[in-house]
């Protein structure tokens, strides 16, 4: 059984506040919109940015992503938990989680995190390349779920990620240490949540 | 919606139980949480045929874990 709660995000065009549903889980219905409203969407921001010459690296980055077989990998394992937005009927992110993982900063190193293994907003949530999203704070919800979700564990709020370049301002931002470039994750830099600042974090979210 | 049970450990596994708590800031229910969670993940995998290896960064020596 999937709990679920209400939250608000913002509407991009109006800032007016929009009631959304967090879901602990991803389900059947979130990798069908997955697959039939994100999946177009992504494929005509590509083709746009095709068109208009755009080098590869500069496209979104989890372009690549395949949800259905991210959630499959981890199908009824206890240590991978889920998460999805749902407004206006639609998946608007999704989250999974790794909670094997151990910290990596020195002041609590070895210490079990919240490891966020993806993260990702609908397309047409993305703030880049000057787009107006849809709903903002997405990506910001899904990240105080997980960080409540390590308070709950009992991890303190600490959570740890690789961030993909693009997401990098993103994390800094939301008050994740910087850790530098990880030779061992394809060069990604690696960031982390510590108790202090997951506080303030859930505090002012 | 958690459920409760009782446990009984012998003095020894206590004692694990608390160094661990101690170590990994847990508390002892956080630890078996996490206990269950690792068992089963590892337990998926073997069953799939992976093979759990411990690998040590310094001389790249690698132990198998066998899991009967």
């Amino acid at each position: 059984m999937i709990d679920s709660s209400t939250i608000f995000l913002v509407a991009g065009d109006t800032l007016e506040p929009v009631e959304a549903e967090l879901r602990d889980g991803i389900e059947e219905q979130q990798l069908v919109d997955w697959q039939t409203q994100w999946q177009p969407a992504l494929t005509e921001i590509l083709r746009e940015l095709a068109r208009h010459g755009v080098p590869m690296a500069d496209w979104p980055q989890s372009w690549h992503w395949d949800w259905r077989q991210k959630r499959a990998g981890v199908a009824g394992l206890l240590a991978f938990p889920g998460f999805s937005i749902m407004a206006d009927d639609v998946t608007q992110g999704l989250a999974q989680v790794d909670l094997t993982r151990s910290a990596r900063s020195a002041e609590h190193q070895g210490k079990p995190l919240a490891y966020v293994d993806y993260l990702e907003v609908a397309p047409w949530n993305r703030s880049d390349r000057g787009n107006v999203p849809r709903f903002k704070g997405v990506g910001t919800a899904l990240l105080t779920a997980i960080a409540a979700l390590s308070v709950d564990e009992g991890f303190k709020g600490r959570l740890g990620l690789h961030s993909l370049p693009q997401a990098d301002d993103f994390y800094r931002r939301t008050g994740l240490i910087d850790l530098g470039p990880d030779a061992a994750y394809q060069g990604l830099r690696y960031f982390e949540m510590t108790e202090d600042r997951a506080r303030a974090f859930l505090e002012e979210e | 919606m958690k459920k409760t049970m009782t446990l009984n450990l012998t003095d020894a596994e206590m004692r694990v139980l608390d160094d661990l708590s101690t170590r990994k800031d847990l508390s002892k229910t956080a630890v078996l949480r996490q206990a269950l969670r690792l068992y089963q993940a590892v337990e998926v995998r073997v069953e799939k045929g992976d093979k759990l290896v411990f690998e040590n960064e310094n001389t790249r020596e690698k132990a198998e874990l066998m899991l009967l």
